[in-house]
């Protein structure tokens, strides 16, 4: 990826993550609408590692780059047992008003708002791998 | 970093952001809430599903004392977020 920083793996890192996707918002002029759908989904994955990849304390990595009207993005979470998102249950828009509906927000919002995204897992290394098509009439 | 305020028409007014670091900061305040609340969220720029969450906690929370959240003046990219998760079958929005 063309800009990765690298975030201790805790909630409070998040402010410091928005900070480098502003950072890469400006330099590749990715208007309002589009930046605030990526941090979103920086957001909701970053908090998934930190809350169910708890076996590591290694900071995660998180890449960026833009092709044209899409934008790439990878987040790395090394040294972590595997970390299945399928065995996480999945949202039920239609459950009634329970503490359960909230299970597994995060990702549905996520699959909902981009146009892929894949999940690797080898030798310890977890890999999210996430293409969003930019939406606004970028040059 | 999220602004709660009372406007003078009683309304409660969020303004700013109400991601993951935010709502933990904050569920002491949206605790604090009590019978039917108006959240005027016309400045509210960001959220996400712990936004989300302590949103529908409070609401369930209000709704077992017969009051309830009602949102007004969400702005079109979260306004489309509550539709993504059934939310707005859930809150009254206005």
């Amino acid at each position: 990826m063309e800009r990765e920083r690298a975030f201790t793996k805790e909630i409070a890192s998040l402010d410091h993550v928005f900070n480098f996707l502003d950072e890469f918002f400006t330099l590749e002029t990715i208007d309002k609408r589009d930046s605030l759908a990526i941090q979103l989904v920086v957001e909701e994955l970053f908090t998934n590692l930190v809350k169910y990849n708890t076996t590591s304390t290694t900071p995660v990595v998180v890449g960026l780059e833009r092709e044209g009207k899409i934008v790439n993005l990878e987040l790395v979470d090394r040294d972590v047992d595997r970390f299945d998102p399928a065995t996480l249950p999945e949202f039920d828009v239609d459950a009634p008003m329970t503490p359960r509906q909230q299970s597994g927000l995060g990702l549905h919002l996520v699959r909902a708002i981009v146009d892929k995204i894949t999940f690797e897992y080898a030798e310890r290394v977890m890999r999210i791998h996430v293409v969003k098509k930019l939406e606004s009439n970028h040059a | 970093m999220l602004d709660i305020s009372i406007g003078d028409d009683g309304n409660v007014r969020l303004r700013g952001r109400l991601d993951a670091v935010q709502a933990e900061k904050q569920a002491a305040a949206f605790d604090a809430f009590t019978g039917s609340t108006v959240l005027d969220c016309k400045e509210l720029d960001y959220i996400s599903s712990a936004g989300l969450g302590l949103l529908f906690g409070t609401h369930k929370r209000l709704s077992t004392q017969g009051g309830g959240l009602r949102l007004i003046n969400l702005k079109p990219h979260i306004r489309e977020l509550f539709a993504i998760a059934h939310f707005d079958s859930i809150f009254q929005i206005d």
